[in-house]
């Protein structure tokens, strides 16, 4: 009786070992076939910010590094830089001008609650507010925009520093 | 009934087992997003039942679930890679809604109820019905609140979502109930 149970679990976790090896073999042969794609497209859509914030056709700057010069002109930087939500990652783009004050944010890439991540939507009134530099967290989302508001600072801070700007 | 139809129309999804409700009601602001998802939720459907299909009398009783779902997890993420590869607007826009078709329980009763009995080619006509199904029903809520924001722009919002939606059920049940009223009146006269 007992060793009847036994070897039923073992076939279970056999079987579902298998499975998991199988369908883990099958993501990383399918994420290696899609992986050029999704890097172009990724940096397009990048380009496609800097064109927004820079209004200039650029080539990607390509820095290695955290947080990414993409842009860097003097009287104009675009800095690229990730930040933790409450859903996960999220990546954006800062526009710092020559006086140091914040010439735009755009939210490349999040995975916010659909709906609270609204607020991150290209031309919300909430990331435009950071252009006259009085931002303020948002009810129902804070953690979203505390942690948005504090990446934007990070990179701003990092933007002021570029020797280019100048 | 073929099995295709009534999978469909019958057993539809949406508006016969109100399954499938929360993509169905987040993305279908546009029609262009409801086609999306639907074709997302068609692939998983299709491909992860005629999988369970396959491999159905491997899979002990006790751990079919978690198959089950890994299954599922599998090729929802595959579609997910596919869309941002291919369809980068889209994927911008409704990735997220990709990623929960995962727990979409239209997909994992489906499969717990045909896929796990019945032959591959059952099972693929049925999950391909229930994906017309899905597709017909979020097309249509999409086009009217498309349609009805450019007068009203409550439709477009989330809560226009549950209002639209709600009535376009009470149509389907009225216009349901006249045809089986109409029935049972024929059956009479035939007397």
């Amino acid at each position: 009786m007992a060793r009847g149970r036994c070897v039923k679990a073992l076939q279970g976790i056999a079987v579902l070992g298998a499975l998991a090896v199988l369908a883990g073999g099958v993501l990383a042969w399918f994420s290696q076939v899609t992986e050029d794609a999704v890097h172009r497209n990724r940096q397009a859509a990048e380009a496609q910010v800097v064109r927004e914030l820079a209004g200039a056709d650029v080539e990607m700057a390509g820095v290695a590094g955290e947080d990414d010069v993409l842009f860097c002109k003097p009287g104009l930087v675009v800095l690229r830089g990730d930040g933790r939500g409450y859903g996960g990652a999220f990546r954006l783009a800062v526009a710092v001008r020559g006086d140091g004050a914040v010439a735009g944010v755009r939210v490349i890439e999040h995975r916010e609650t659909p709906g609270f991540g609204d607020i991150l939507k290209a031309g919300a009134a909430w990331l435009n507010s950071f252009r006259n530099g009085k931002v303020h967290a948002v009810t129902g989302a804070t953690v979203t925009s505390t942690a948005v508001i504090a990446t934007v600072e990070r990179l701003a801070a990092r933007g002021r520093q570029e020797a280019c700007l100048r | 009934m073929s099995v295709f139809a009534a999978a469909a129309l019958r057993r539809n999804p949406v508006w016969a087992q109100l399954l499938g409700l929360c993509p169905l009601l987040a993305v279908s602001n546009t029609v262009a997003n409801a086609a999306g998802l639907a074709i997302a939720s068609a692939v998983v459907l299709t491909g992860s039942a005629t999988v369970v299909a396959l491999v159905r009398k491997l899979i002990p009783k006790d751990v079919r679930l978690p198959c089950f779902v890994l299954i599922i997890a599998t090729f929802t993420t595959i579609v997910g890679l596919a869309m941002e590869a291919y369809a980068f607007a889209l994927h911008q826009r409704i990735a997220l809604f990709v990623q929960i078709i995962v727990t979409n329980c239209m997909i994992l009763g489906q499969i717990e109820r045909v896929a796990s009995h019945e032959r591959v080619g059952r099972t693929l006509l049925d999950a391909l019905g229930i994906s017309a199904g899905f597709a017909v029903a979020i097309l249509v809520l999409g086009a009217t609140r498309e349609l009805l924001a450019m007068g009203f722009p409550l439709a477009a919002m989330p809560a226009g979502a549950f209002l639209v939606a709600g009535m376009l059920l009470a149509l389907v049940r009225a216009v349901e109930e006249r045809a089986a009223r109409h029935r049972s009146g024929n059956l009479g006269s035939s007397r």
